[in-house]
């Protein structure tokens, strides 16, 4: 077992163990905590495998960002003192259809590519190759996703100004 | 527009005048005692704790009577015809033995209202003000200068010396009490 | 770097556990003296002589104060939410330690030689935010709740103007590397960013008033990043009590002390690689002069941390310098001011690299 071999278990053992917490708690912050776990271990999982920009933005948007937002609104929705916040069990037969399907397609898929195997290496930074696909092979798409986000941004001030 | 750069204008000034004040702040003198060490000469009349010159207490009871928190008590016994007290330092003659004279620091608001009545002047502030203490009895300060034994002698002599002056008029059996004269106005 | 170093003789585990100790050794003597000259430059700034006793000028000060804390009793509200209350302290240490990771400290030594290093650090610090609303929330204390509220929604604030300004840099120079930005001002006093970098002809005199206002307002960011006042609304003593670690007693409370402290420096570890020069000498290295060159990395060193806790003494200076400000006007300089401006800047630097 080398070095990569124990960072790569314990990030996967972080992401899955605090997975089953995030199903599995009845309290919505403990959930939203572990989906931190989560975010983080997924984050060291993309450094990992060499993609170093995928995991750093992971970080500073999921973590950084989202989460926070996340966990403000659970917190400013709920009393302050007292009341626990908890989720409860609903919707159990569909709910267990539907993730079934979900986890069989998946297995399916799994099992079914032929992996290929890599050497392992150290990693090349991959930023500099990111922002020549992004400025050049996929330039509509990127600028359409910043129009999209920018059409956002001023919906959600017109809501909040009403 | 205006507004917003001389907004930003005034905020950079006003934080860096800001700035060069607390800079020159840096060299001023600092105004700190460094009191273990150094210590301020205190005022001539100082209010701290207080002292008694028991050679001089007449045992009147005036400053205990003055006092404002009750923190003086004071218990004296007569002397017996035949003990000569000695006199105070200004020509009083002391009449009285003084068995239990305690001032409870701790209570003393050091209004200093029990120094003026006293007739010879023998309580008095002092510029004492470092007397903490672990325990809070220890702040009951005790004046007395005669030691336990002594002052159960003088409780006994005194008591004799009732005893006796009762004796005395118990046994001759006056004549009938005179009646005490009415109250004058 | 040392990582490839220690593990040439040790093996890659005990290396990277070492590797991974070493800003450790830095961080608890800097949080040490870090404290210790605050409270002298606070009171020499109000006319006071602040501690005096332990030591020549109170310079022991702060371990007696240490060596307190550990004795002190662990205190856990009996209402508070136990695990999340346990966890904080460390997840915010945890965040601020991380950054120091790819802190270039000297040609010699950087934990972590990556190539989104500023990026890395931003996105580390979420980790800072996520341990402050956990304990504000597991205190399950009106104040704590409060201070972690406006904690996080300040550093979510001010993390747009950072990211901006830094994006400036990056449009000027072309890498997110730390170590490679910091060998870029090398040599000179001029060739440090704040400066404009190597940029060389009429473009430099055009920079460099841009570059320094750059240099000012990722200044202020990162001061409100870690909490500092004018900034520190979400630990106002005055009316939060002390925001986010009120509840916190003993160790727990100073491994929040510690983790502010590290990022104060870590912040100002920052802006001095992006501006400063890094680790750069303003002059040259005696160890050229004379021809010893393992004493260029020491002297490297020395000069990163001189610039650092120069900084950290600004903020400082701050602090006794300024009031509070209220929310509102905190929202109102990070949304109205510092946004747009760095806005700008960046529009005309990158328009000025393209020309
Ligand atoms: S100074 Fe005032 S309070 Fe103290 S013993 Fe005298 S009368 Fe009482
Ligand atoms: S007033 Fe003076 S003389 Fe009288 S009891 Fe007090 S101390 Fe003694």
């Amino acid at each position: 077992m080398n070095l990569y071999d124990i960072i790569f278990y314990l990030f996967a053992i972080i992401t899955i163990v605090s997975a089953t917490f995030v199903v599995f708690t009845k309290n919505i912050v403990y959930a939203a905590y572990n989906l931190l776990l989560t975010l983080f271990g997924i984050a060291g999982l993309y450094v990992l495998l060499g993609a170093d920009f995928i995991g750093i933005v992971q970080l500073i948007i999921y973590v950084g960002g989202i989460l926070i937002l996340i966990l403000f609104g659970v917190m400013l929705t709920n009393k302050i003192t007292d009341v626990p916040i908890k989720s409860g069990v609903l919707q159990v037969i569909p709910a267990s259809i539907g993730v079934g399907m979900l986890a069989g397609i998946l297995i399916l898929i799994v099992t079914n590519i032929s992996w290929r195997n890599m050497e392992l290496t150290v990693p090349e930074s991959t930023i500099g190759s990111l922002g020549m696909l992004l400025m050049n092979e996929y330039i509509l798409i990127f600028e359409l996703l910043g129009m999209l986000l920018l059409i956002a941004l001023i919906g959600a001030a017109n809501i909040a100004r009403k | 527009m205006k507004q917003y750069i001389s907004n930003i204008y005034s905020a950079l000034a006003t934080v860096f005048i800001g700035m060069k004040i607390t800079f020159k702040h840096l060299f001023v003198p600092a105004v700190t005692i460094q009191y273990p060490d150094v210590r301020v000469t205190l005022p001539g009349r100082v209010r701290n704790r207080l002292y008694v010159n028991m050679d001089d207490c007449i045992g009147c009871d005036q400053c205990a009577r003055a006092c404002p928190v009750d923190c003086i008590s004071i218990e004296t016994v007569k002397s017996v015809p035949g003990e000569d007290l000695g006199k105070t330092s200004n020509g009083k003659k002391k009449a009285l033995w003084v068995t239990k004279f305690d001032i409870d620091i701790a209570k003393c608001c050091y209004c200093q209202l029990c120094v003026f009545p006293c007739p010879t002047e023998c309580i008095y502030m002092t510029d004492v003000y470092e007397f903490s203490e672990f325990e809070r009895e220890n702040l009951v300060y005790s004046y007395i200068t005669l030691t336990k034994d002594e002052v159960l002698e003088k409780k006994a002599n005194f008591e004799k010396f009732e005893a006796e002056k009762a004796a005395q008029k118990a046994a001759p059996k006056p004549p009938a009490p005179e009646k005490p004269a009415p109250p004058q106005a | 770097m040392i990582f490839d170093y220690i593990s040439s003789f040790l093996g890659a585990i005990p290396a990277a556990v070492i590797a991974g100790l070493v800003p450790m050794v830095f961080i608890i003597p800097f949080a040490l003296f870090a404290v210790y000259w605050e409270r002298k430059v606070s009171a020499h700034m109000q006319d006071r002589l602040g501690p005096m006793r332990v030591g020549y000028h109170g310079f022991l000060q702060t371990i007696a104060d240490i060596l307190k804390l550990i004795q002190k009793e662990d205190i856990v509200a009996s209402a508070a939410d136990k695990p999340l209350f346990n966890i904080a302290p460390v997840l915010t240490f945890t965040g601020s330690y991380a950054a120091f990771a790819a802190i270039p400290f000297s040609s010699a030594y950087i934990g972590a030689n990556i190539d989104l290093g500023v990026l890395y650090i931003i996105g580390v610090s979420g980790l800072v935010v996520a341990g402050l609303l956990m304990a504000g929330w597991a205190s399950n204390n009106k104040y704590s709740l409060l201070g972690a509220m406006r904690s996080a929604a300040q550093i979510v604030s001010y993390e747009i103007p950072t990211v901006i300004v830094i994006l400036t840099l990056f449009s000027m120079v072309g890498t997110l590397n730390l170590y490679e930005l910091s060998e870029l001002q090398s040599s000179n006093m001029f060739n440090w960013m704040i400066f404009g970098g190597t940029v060389t002809g009429w473009k430099k005199i055009v920079l460099i008033p841009l570059m320094f206002a750059a240099f000012l307002i990722i200044y202020l960011t990162t001061l409100a990043e870690v909490n500092r006042t004018p900034f520190d609304i979400p630990e106002a003593e005055s009316e939060l009590v002390s925001g986010y670690h009120t509840e916190y007693s003993g160790m727990k409370f100073a491994m929040f002390f510690l983790a502010e402290y590290a990022n104060m420096f870590a912040v100002s570890a920052i802006v001095t690689s992006l501006f400063l020069g890094g680790y750069h000498s303003p002059f040259g290295y005696l160890g050229n002069t004379i021809g010893i060159t393992w004493l260029v990395p020491i002297e490297q060193f020395f000069w990163f941390a001189f610039k650092g806790i120069a900084l950290v003494t600004v903020q400082m200076w701050l602090r006794w310098t300024l009031p509070r400000l209220r929310v509102d006007q905190l929202m109102v300089v990070c949304w109205k001011y510092l946004i747009p401006l760095s806005f700008l800047i960046f529009l005309i630097v990158s328009l000025l690299m393209v020309l």
